[in-house]
């Protein structure tokens, strides 16, 4: 039996993944809602916003696709929880400074009333993937992920060398 | 003789340990080996992985810009009315709904600024208003066909005064009742329609003209509103950037 921890890993890249590929899928189809949507925050500069709404849905879905196949599962799940902080910190400072519009999360965006009695929930969602994401950071080897077939270790650990995250799957 | 026993016999064990130490050193060895091939095969491995994802975010990003808006230029619509001179240094093409708040304030704050530039001759604008907010009630179909009756009885300039009178007095968006036929019906008479040219038409409601709009801005790739298209860009700055490049 795998550890627990290497099963909860595989549930977290499903999960955080299957998000990622909706939301970049669903924006990449529509690249000016996403350069519309990034706007609508007004917290980067115009030059920086288009290039952010281009770079977004494509980043997303490739985040997500490592993380659902578990190729360099670290190193997504580390972009993964940027982002979120990213858009937690946004989806924060819009609601402080009293704007009401679309989080643009899964395509959209820009204006919409009452857009604001959404944004707890929001924040919640994107913490709790954040969460997930640090996990998987944290955690690295998981279940069934193209890392350990990939980067499988074939030489015995030397006994005064601590174990890294890319330590032996018992069975694959 | 049984000191030479005794040396014998310490020579035969050293010769061993010194045999086994080798055999341990040619072990460990072997597995320095190894595990430095591991390493460098797992390099290897992690940067052509790095690079196929960092190939495919950029293939991405240009599926991304080839989903790009393509607009007819300014004035070559039937469904939108231009200011200014066709020959002027800066085309505009603004794509808007009626109900859309966004459209409100840029109309609120571009308006009377693009009306003077385009008298200048400084920019020839078209604003394309279409149904966009369909989900959010009638207005927007209706007001657009309103518009459409405008512009074919009365002609471009009173279609474009309706269009500033539309804005002028916007309803909230998500706030029914919206505005009846009789409310614009007087808001073209109020832009210099004949209530008896344009009433019937616009008691319609949502005609063949606002559903043609749509599908023509749809076909350019716009699924938002305002959209402004600058010189053939989709532009994303502010008012004031936009003012500030047609002065």
């Amino acid at each position: 039996m795998a550890p627990v921890k290497e099963w909860a890993g595989l549930l977290a890249r499903l999960v955080v993944g299957g998000v990622w590929i909706a939301a970049g899928a669903l924006k990449l189809t529509d690249p000016n809602a996403s350069v519309q949507a990034v706007k609508a925050y007004e917290l980067l500069p115009t030059s920086l916003v288009e290039t952010v709404g281009y770079l977004l849905p494509a980043l997303e879905l490739v985040v997500g696709l490592a993380l659902v196949l578990g190729v360099m599962t670290r190193g997504a799940a580390a972009i993964s929880a940027l982002l979120f902080l990213a858009f937690i910190v946004g989806i924060a400072s819009v609601w402080a400074r009293g704007m009401e519009i679309d989080c643009g999360c899964f395509g959209g965006g820009g204006a919409e009333p009452d857009a604001s009695s959404s944004y707890p929930w929001e924040i919640a969602r994107d913490a709790g993937l954040l969460i997930l994401s640090a996990f998987l950071v944290w955690q690295g080897s998981t279940r069934w992920s193209l890392d350990s077939v990939l980067f499988r270790r074939r030489t015995p650990p030397e006994p005064d060398s601590p174990l890294d995250a890319t330590e032996d799957m018992e069975e694959v | 003789m049984s000191t030479k026993n005794a040396k014998n016999a310490k020579d035969a064990k050293d010769a061993k340990s010194a045999k086994a130490a080798e055999r341990a050193e040619r072990a460990a060895a072997l597995l320095r080996e190894q595990k430095r091939r591991e390493r460098r095969r797992n390099l290897i491995t992690g940067g052509v992985v790095a690079a196929v994802l960092a190939a495919l975010v950029v293939v991405g990003i240009l599926i991304s810009k080839s989903n790009e808006i393509e607009a007819p230029a300014a004035g070559s619509s039937d469904f939108g009315v231009t200011i200014g001179d066709p020959d002027a240094p800066h085309q505009l093409v603004i794509y808007e709904d009626f109900l859309c708040p966004g459209c409100g304030q840029l109309e609120a704050q571009s308006n009377e600024q693009l009306a003077a530039l385009a008298a200048d001759g400084a920019v020839h604008v078209e604003y394309r208003p279409f149904n966009l907010l369909s989900r959010l009630g009638d207005y927007s179909g209706r007001a657009a066909s309103a518009f459409g009756v405008v512009l074919e009885k009365s002609g471009p300039e009173v279609a474009k005064e309706f269009h500033d009178l539309l804005f002028e007095d916007q309803p909230e968006e998500g706030e029914e009742p919206y505005p009846d036929a009789d409310w614009l019906v007087e808001k073209a008479v109020e832009a210099g329609a004949d209530e008896g040219a344009v009433r019937p038409g616009i008691e319609q409601g949502v005609t063949d003209f606002a559903d043609r709009a749509t599908a023509e801005a749809q076909q350019a790739g716009v699924s938002g509103t305002p959209t402004v298209i600058l010189d053939g860009e989709v532009f994303n700055g502010t008012v004031d950037e936009l003012l500030d490049e047609l002065e």
